[in-house]
């Protein structure tokens, strides 16, 4: 992707924002910023029967750089368990916004992933405790 | 050429209005560009005829941690249909950072007929003027450039030796959290960090944005003097400006030189992540 193409892509997720909006009836919903950029994003998950993320939204405020990445990241975890969603990589995420562009504010292209490992680790915690409270015993 | 309402910059012909400019939107011999710190702003729109200065690509040299040379200048000049008597309009976002930056390096390489947008691109939306994004052409030109004055643009060297000198000030523009030390780089730049938190010995705080409005205008004459004035930085004195590479700091380079007519600054571009990073090199805290 050379730099051009890079902006036309980013473009495309800020004007066209994918799965933006609250979302009913979700597993988790968190908030995070960057106070330098004003940015305020949350993200908004749903979990199905099967474990796998069905519905991820997000909504919020922000510069170019953090919306476009939020609106890309909701598509990118859409169907992956909680796990898969712990395990994703920053640097993955920057190589494939467009490194030569979004390198330049890193923070705001990290900040919707970073919040939504935030949330789902949260998520899981709280999960695991349901299943195995302390003092119990299998 | 009209300028802002403000007659008392010691340059106010240096400073258009947003009105200026959309009455001159079809002048042949007037050329804007865009410069931006947020890549994404002009694709999204920009004032008609306006062309995009790609800093990280159209005028460093990343090998060398330089600016595009004479050559390559000349060429980006005639690449954007600029010949020597075009008048050119900057601006941008962020209170014209970039904007500002982009006219400090013209004027290195010796373009006479430069001006800034006041107020920038947020002015200009605010008022919810024309915007497109038909990008245009020109044709090429041919065009001419100075070698490089330097006299506008200092050396770690050059700051380091004169570190006792009376006569010389220095203008840390940067956060207050980074000038004490607290934040080793700019709030979400963390890549533009430097090895060390502090600022160079006898560097006197004041923020570059202090200069503006919130509207993203220029503060006036008066108050810029009032600004500058009670940190000492006056006329008189030769005084040098950084922040962490350069870019925040030729704002504060024109605003001194522009619209205060200090005849003596200069800006330190290798800044904070140099001198930060050099062994030995004297902080403080």
């Amino acid at each position: 992707m050379d730099r051009q193409e890079a902006i036309d892509f980013l473009l495309d997720h800020y004007e066209n924002p994918r799965n933006f909006g609250p979302l009913e009836g979700s597993d988790i919903t968190m908030s995070g910023g960057n106070p330098g950029c004003a940015d305020m994003i949350t993200m908004h998950v749903r979990f199905g029967q099967d474990g796998k993320a069905e519905m991820v939204n997000w909504e919020g405020e922000g510069c170019t750089i953090s919306r476009a990445a939020a609106s890309y990241v909701s598509e990118m975890v859409s169907g992956m368990s909680a796990e898969e969603i712990e395990a994703m990589s920053f640097e993955d995420l920057i190589e494939e916004l467009g490194r030569e562009l979004v390198m330049t504010r890193p923070t705001c292209a990290t900040l919707a992933l970073g919040t939504l490992k935030r949330g789902v680790h949260e998520y899981d915690m709280k999960q695991k405790a349901h299943h195995h409270p302390e003092g119990s015993h299998e | 050429m009209s300028g802002t309402a403000n007659s008392t910059y010691a340059h106010p012909e240096v400073l258009v209005d947003t009105s200026w400019v959309a009455e001159h939107l079809n002048d042949p011999q007037i050329r804007l560009i865009e410069a931006d710190e947020d890549v994404l702003l002009y694709e999204i729109g920009h004032i008609p005829g306006a062309v995009k200065l790609d800093w990280h690509v159209d005028v460093q040299d990343k090998i060398t941690r330089d600016f595009v040379d004479q050559q390559g200048f000349e060429q980006l000049m005639s690449r954007w249909g600029i010949d020597n008597d075009t008048t050119i309009v900057l601006y941008g976002d962020k209170n014209n950072w970039y904007a500002c930056y982009s006219y400090w390096l013209f004027t290195m390489y010796g373009h006479k007929n430069l001006r800034v947008m006041n107020g920038g691109r947020t002015k200009w939306e605010n008022e919810k003027r024309e915007a497109t994004k038909t990008v245009p052409s020109y044709a090429p030109t041919s065009y001419h450039a100075q070698p490089a004055d330097e006299s506008i643009r200092a050396f770690r060297d050059d700051v380091a030796s004169n570190l006792r000198n009376p006569a010389r000030r220095l203008i840390d523009v940067r956060s207050p959290q980074e000038y004490s030390g607290e934040l080793l780089h700019m709030v979400n730049y963390p890549q533009e960090g430097a090895q060390r938190g502090g600022h160079i010995p006898g560097a006197k705080s004041i923020p570059w944005g202090t200069a503006a409005n919130t509207d993203g205008t220029f503060k006036s004459a008066e108050e810029l003097r009032q600004i500058y004035g009670s940190k000492d930085i006056t006329p008189d004195k030769d005084v040098v400006t950084y922040c962490r590479i350069g870019e925040r700091s030729a704002h504060t380079w024109f605003v001194l030189t522009e619209l205060l007519g200090f005849p003596r600054v200069r800006n330190y571009d290798g800044s904070w992540t140099e001198w930060g990073n050099v062994v030995r090199a004297p902080i403080e805290k």
